[in-house]
């Protein structure tokens, strides 16, 4: 069985360097020289770029090192993942679109339609990352007021509909968040194939949303037994509820010739994080449980560089680096391979990996990392007869 | 006031062309060397194109549901096709007003603040049953109103909160830069009072269907009456159907052939010209002109009639 490995289009700018904070590709950051995605032409004027033709920049860079696709994430700030999927749809050829988005955010009979015409416009390159759970301000900025276990209760509700019409001719439902009348698309875009859907959430909720709707099951990266944990826990519970459940995990790396290459960037990288970064690192109140989860790491509060590393190449720091999760990876390419084998070992059936920058990261873990893989597997075969 | 006019694409109109699934059996005599990468959005893309190389100021993409999203196919052309401005059609039932607005702010980023939204017209309550719409007939309007209110909100304003009938939003509103590009020129159509009203209080501009000049020029008075009213200005837009041959007889000819709507203006270059100019001194200043055939029709009214048009509206404004 092979495993579908998907990179990031990060859609609130890149950095050029993990050493630095700056976000200088995109107009996160004001436009100045040395910026990309505007940047400033020889007459001084902004230059035409749009940070839309950098992710179409790194889209190829992960289609060309053998990515299957990109998560496209969505927050306040970001640029959003329904309008950069069709707006690269034609420039890239493999890449898939994984869209993140909140069920509540669009009626599903019409999410279904974009769906499908998204399907058409790509080739079927469409694949789905529901994301239920956030909560506090966050969601009533979105102008979402639902509760948390009630979000959940939707999202379902949400896949029941927009399977049932992609699906059935005559389509009727009553729930208590959506009613359809004689709903169905029509043929031709109910020819389509309805796209993969990745689940995240950690809790009870989540997993029997999850069970019902959802073949595979995302988390972030989490200490290794913890995480293998997880994935028993889950493929458990959801095979109890009667679905079966594939597990991805978000892991960000940092793969260098070298280990000591690697642990330099960090080094430096961690030098460089300044009060506001650590401030924002500790986050804001939430009732996402897995963001919960990552926020007990506290990195916010660590002197060295050298207290966050957890395990042999695990290192707990990186929301100090960049938007986004704790936990990554770093070492040498063997070493990265080697610990993704070890996650594979551990119920792992598909990655969303990332590095900054994310465009030339993309190259480099597509040609130095992903061929490495499987020769742990193939060690512990050969010791094992 | 300069007039703005669009080319429109119907994404149901010869449902045939580009499509894989319907090209012929091979016959064995010609060969077909067309790959699966060929779609049904290389010939959107081809129209757009041709608006974009015959002068049109936009391209004006319908709603319908049989066939693919007006949003997507316009985010799909968007990047190859230079200068037009991008209306893409949808029902006020699409879901947040917030989440459309930030939608609308990355097409705006990522294309120079080429994106048009226009609310598709209301259909009757069956069928919207089923699309999921439980929102009585007569509370349509204020939805429209709402869902424009709040996505305005967010988007011009830091924090926004708007406690409604249909949306909600609590210290929302966006950061830069995503809060740096124009909000979207926001179409409505509709010919009953209460539309109009809608339209004096949100829209950018009004569409009325083609009709006879008589009541066009009543209804442009009545939507000016409730804009001044509203303290608002707004465009006067029309859906026009147009057949131009080079031949008067030609144009007659071919539209007994196509079966256009009564309302079709049909004649040739100058004479449609001369239709189209006579609408702009009633009022009109966005036209969304539409032809049977839209690819080849968008070069025979972009490259023959637009020029004659534009010509004689300057002249009228020279003249004024």
């Amino acid at each position: 069985m092979t495993i579908d490995f998907y990179w990031r289009l990060p859609t609130h700018g890149c950095h050029s360097s993990i050493r630095y904070g700056a976000y200088d590709r995109g107009d996160w950051s004001p436009l100045a020289a040395g910026n990309i995605a505007p940047g400033i032409d020889a007459s001084g004027a902004d230059d035409g770029f749009r940070y839309i033709d950098h992710l179409a920049e790194i889209a190829r860079a992960a289609e060309g090192a053998g990515f299957t696709g990109g998560l496209i994430p969505s927050f306040p700030n970001t640029d959003d993942p329904w309008v950069i999927s069709p707006l690269l749809a034609r420039a890239t050829r493999t890449f898939r679109f994984m869209i993140a988005f909140q069920p509540g955010f669009l009626n599903p009979v019409h999410a279904a339609r974009l769906s499908a015409s998204l399907q058409r416009a790509t080739g079927g390159r469409t694949v789905f990352n529901i994301i239920t759970g956030g909560g506090g301000p966050a969601q009533t900025w979105w102008g979402d007021s639902f509760s948390h276990d009630d979000r959940y209760g939707r999202t379902t509700e949400f896949l029941d509909v927009f399977k049932g019409v992609w699906t059935q001719k005559d389509f009727s439902y009553r729930g208590r968040f959506y009613e359809v009348e004689h709903g169905g698309l029509a043929p031709l875009l109910a020819h389509e194939d309805i796209p993969e859907i990745w689940f995240s959430g950690s809790s009870d909720a989540a997993l029997q949303s999850a069970a019902k709707h959802a073949d595979y099951y995302l988390s972030w990266l989490e200490p290794f037994d913890q995480l293998a944990d997880k994935f028993a826990r889950v493929k458990e519970r959801t095979a109890a509820l009667g679905g079966e459940q594939k597990c991805a995990v978000r892991v960000d790396l940092v793969a260098r010739p070298t280990e000591e290459e690697a642990w330099r960037d960090i080094r430096i990288g961690f030098e460089h994080v300044g009060e506001e970064r650590r401030r924002q690192g500790r986050g804001g109140p939430t009732d996402s449980v897995g963001a919960a989860r990552q926020q007990a790491l506290r990195p916010s509060e660590a002197k060295r560089y050298e207290d966050l590393i957890v395990a042999p190449n695990l290192w707990g720091g990186f929301n100090l680096l960049r938007g986004g999760p704790a936990l990554g990876i770093v070492g040498s390419y063997e070493q990265c391979a080697a610990r993704l084998d070890d996650l594979i070992a551990r119920g792992a059936n598909a990655f969303i990996l990332a590095g900054t920058p994310h465009l030339e990261e993309a190259w480099r873990v597509g040609e130095e990392v992903l061929p490495l893989l499987g020769r742990n597997r193939d060690l512990l075969l050969a010791a094992a007869e | 006031m300069t007039v703005r006019i669009y080319w429109q694409l119907d994404v149901a109109q010869q449902p045939a062309r580009g499509e894989i699934a319907a090209r012929p059996a091979p016959t064995g005599i010609a060969r077909d060397v067309r790959t699966r990468a060929i779609t049904r959005y290389d010939h959107y893309a081809q129209i757009a194109q041709a608006a974009a190389q015959t002068a049109f100021d936009g391209l004006f993409i319908v709603h319908r549901p049989q066939s693919d999203d007006a949003a997507i196919v316009a985010a799909a052309i968007a990047r190859e096709v230079p200068r037009i401005e991008l209306v893409a059609e949808f029902p006020a039932s699409a879901g947040s007003a917030v989440y459309a607005a930030k939608q609308a702010v990355t097409f705006q980023r990522a294309t120079r603040e080429r994106l048009g939204w226009a609310i598709a017209p209301s259909r009757p309550a069956v069928e919207r049953a089923h699309d999921g719409d439980r929102v009585p007939n007569e509370a349509l309007a204020a939805r429209t109103e709402e869902f424009l209110t709040v996505a305005r909100g967010v988007h011009g304003q830091h924090p926004y909160s708007f406690a409604g009938r249909f949306f909600e939003v609590e210290n929302g509103g966006f950061d830069a830069p995503l809060n740096r590009v124009r909000f979207p020129r926001v179409f409505l159509q509709g010919e009953s009072k209460e539309e109009l009203a809608l339209s004096a209080r949100v829209a950018d501009v009004h569409l009325f269907c083609a009709t006879g000049f008589a009541t066009l020029s009543r209804q442009i008075e009545a939507l000016d009456m409730l804009a001044l009213q509203a303290r608002r200005s707004i465009g006067f837009g029309l859906i026009q159907p147009v057949l131009a041959r080079d031949i008067d007889e030609e144009a007659r000819r071919d539209a007994a052939r196509a079966g256009l709507p009564e309302q079709a203006i049909v004649g040739d270059y100058a004479e449609v010209a001369d239709r189209l100019a006579a609408l702009a001194r009633l009022g009109v200043d966005h036209f969304v002109l539409t032809g049977g055939s839209s690819l080849e029709e968008s070069y025979v009214v972009g490259q023959h009639v637009l020029p004659r048009l534009r010509a004689l509206l300057d002249a009228s404004r020279a003249a004024a």
